[in-house]
């Protein structure tokens, strides 16, 4: 009874938010302070990258002088105030993108028929769980992303066709997986009249025509030409700045990406055996395929309901991609809100799924500690560690496949 | 004719260096004795080289030590890594080429740093200079070995004072042009102290390498369990797709 007190009252709505922002910006404090006091440092890496290239900016320098700066320029540039202000104006503008993201969350539940106690009980899975509060405080620049999608997806919702397109452009210029969601997006803006039809009627000649016809209509070619227009425009802006290396560095290096050092991917250890050999090439499309083949399948099967073909999409991308690393999860575990109201699983069953995703991650943290930090050859049950990673994920996804009901299929089994 | 003309310029330099007494400030360097002792700590890919310097009592306060590290292709230095520690540890580090982080041993090649134990005040006496490296991933061997072994050579130690322009013979030590400073502003006439060093074995390490031999069991096992799970996943999309 207490319990349920106190998570109704944090839950409430004008408690939820500041909550959240107040607990991040003390992480952020504790963070600045740690690093100062301590030999092991909170903030991330990737931080300083960011502040370095930001600094080279106000010098009227490239940020690509930083090496390992692989990002848009628009990052570097957004963080200037990093040199001009203070040095945690980045991990602030982080944080407020992190709780932007739990309010998008809660406003797109709303809108997709979920009550709004439920709603905030669901946004407080991702405005109170330390992961993406560790996260953003640390300096990872992965909640504008999130932000960004979610802004999309919520456009979208709503029918705000130019503002959807104009966020999911930018979104795709700041990371390239977002343009996966170009095909659901497609589908679902296509002329609806093919779609009623389409499963009785014969196949003809016609059939092929008029599924190419039904992508012609005005929703979708403003879209597209709204979202092409805000991404090749940045593209173009920075590209006149930046010349040849703003463009290998955002985009091509993570298209060609081959990173032989050990990570979650399933394909690590077959890429770093045959990174010299003739068979590298095939071998790495090989790899590509069932990537492919499941944004293809999942964008056919289920791009009626966008937010979850996009968190399909990006959790089929991220768990068979050829480099994976911890903070591509949080690209679907933002999505993952939208999800949980539509699933049929008991709260066991959903955590019992929660702790085998953490026991993946651990069978495969454990090798792989003691090969960077102690020494040990461990190549072989890292290999094998992510390969059973692989299988928990996909188990993980044929069950939330198999117990997802759409706001479609109760309105359905509830007029029935 | 050239020659002699060179022979007898320097010859008249040395004449009048020695008129003017400045060969009493190097002359400490000829009967020094400083030691060098250099020890690996940690395991893994991620190592510190503690190198420990003792100038020896009769060294001058004045005298600037500079330690010059050639490092193989096998580790890096990162020189971000290193800039931040300098401001807590008090040494500051000039790379003689940039350096890739993520690049395989292989693709590489060696390269150089020089460490500048204090940019400002007096040298301090013993001194220990602490450097994180890290060692870069290798080609998987092919042999059955699964470690392959890094060897790093100690360090060269360098002295300089302002009072001394070493022109002079200093047996044994000999003479190394090297920057002054890690701001790479200038170049100063160094002393290279000939062995220095304490330690009886050079330095190794052994890191871990994958095993080419198994690559067909592991590219046939790694493309059928993905292909499995693809096939999975298709089926239950297919079969719970929205209509």
């Amino acid at each position: 009874m207490m319990m349920e007190r106190l998570l109704s009252a944090l839950t409430e709505k004008r408690v939820l938010f500041p909550v959240s922002f107040v607990v991040r910006l003390a992480l952020v404090v504790y963070g600045d302070y740690q690093d100062r006091n301590m030999v092991v440092k909170y903030t991330d890496i990737d931080y300083h990258v960011f502040t370095d290239a930001a600094r080279f900016i106000t010098e009227g320098q490239s940020p690509y002088n930083r090496s390992t700066y692989r990002y848009t320029p628009l990052l570097a540039w957004l963080l200037t105030p990093n040199i001009y202000l203070t040095v945690v104006f980045g991990k602030l503008l982080f944080i407020v993108c992190d709780v932007l993201s739990g309010l998008l969350i809660y406003k797109l539940l709303c809108l997709r028929g979920v009550g709004c106690q439920t709603a905030r009980y669901v946004s407080s899975l991702w405005l109170l769980n330390p992961l993406p509060m560790g996260v953003s405080s640390r300096g990872n620049a992965e909640s504008i992303l999130s932000a960004l999608v979610l802004g999309t997806l919520l456009c979208m919702e709503v029918r705000r066709l130019a503002w959807a397109a104009a966020l999911y452009g930018l979104s795709v210029h700041m990371k390239i997986y977002p343009v996966t969601y170009a095909l659901p997006i497609a589908l679902s803006l296509r002329s609806s009249h093919t779609e009623t039809n389409g499963t009785t009627q014969s196949w003809t000649w016609r059939t092929p025509v008029a599924f190419v016809g039904s992508f012609l209509n005005s929703k979708l070619i403003l879209f597209a030409s709204v979202a092409g227009g805000v991404f090749f425009t940045l593209t173009a802006l920075f590209y006149y700045m930046y010349g040849w290396v703003f463009l290998h560095e955002t985009y091509f290096y993570h298209l060609t990406r081959r990173d032989i050092r050990h990570n979650f991917s399933p394909y690590f250890y077959m890429l770093y055996l045959t990174a010299d050999s003739r068979w590298s090439q095939s071998l790495g499309l090989a790899a590509f395929l069932p990537q492919l083949i499941l944004l293809l399948v999942s964008s056919w099967t289920f791009h009626p309901d966008l937010a979850f073909t996009c968190f399909l999409h990006t959790a089929v991308f991220v768990s068979f991609n050829k480099v994976c690393t911890s903070q591509y999860f949080l690209w679907y575990l933002s999505l993952l809100p939208l999800v949980i109201p539509h699933l049929t699983l008991s709260v066991k069953q959903g955590l019992g799924l929660l702790l085998l995703w953490f026991a993946g991650q651990a069978v495969w943290l454990a090798p792989a500690y003691f090969l960077e930090f102690e020494g040990y050859n461990t190549f072989f049950l890292i290999w094998l560690a992510g390969l059973f990673f692989l299988v928990i994920n996909s188990f993980i996804l044929v069950q939330i496949i198999a117990h997802y009901r759409s706001r479609k299929s109760l309105e359905r089994q509830k007029a029935e | 004719m050239l020659f002699l003309t060179k022979y007898i310029s320097v010859g008249m330099w040395n004449m009048h260096m020695k008129g003017n007494g400045d060969q009493e400030p190097c002359f400490f360097l000829k009967g020094l004795q400083p030691s060098l002792y250099v020890e690996l700590s940690h395991k893994g890919f991620h190592r510190e080289v503690v190198t420990t310097v003792e100038l020896g009592s009769e060294t001058p306060a004045d005298v600037r030590a500079l330690l010059v590290y050639r490092w193989p292709r096998d580790v890096y230095v990162d020189p971000y890594q290193v800039a931040s520690l300098s401001h807590q540890r008090g040494w500051q580090m000039l790379f003689n080429t940039a350096i890739d982080l993520e690049e395989p041993a292989h693709r590489t090649s060696e390269f150089s740093t020089y460490v500048f134990p204090s940019h400002a005040g007096p040298t301090p006496n013993p001194l220990k200079v602490t450097i994180p490296i890290h060692g870069r991933y290798h080609k998987p061997s092919f042999d059955g070995k699964t470690f392959t072994p890094v060897h790093i050579e100690l360090p060269e130690l360098l002295l300089w004072t302002k009072k001394c322009t070493p022109f002079q013979r200093l047996e044994p030590h000999t003479v190394l042009d090297a920057p002054c400073t890690a701001s790479n502003t200038s170049i100063c006439s160094w002393v290279k102290i000939q062995n220095p060093n304490k330690n009886s074995v050079p330095m190794s390490l052994h890191l871990p390498v994958g095993d080419g031999s198994t690559v067909r069991l592991i590219s046939t096992g790694t493309l059928v369990v993905t292909l499995i799970c693809c096939v999975v996943l298709c089926h239950s999309m297919l079969k719970h797709q929205l209509r």
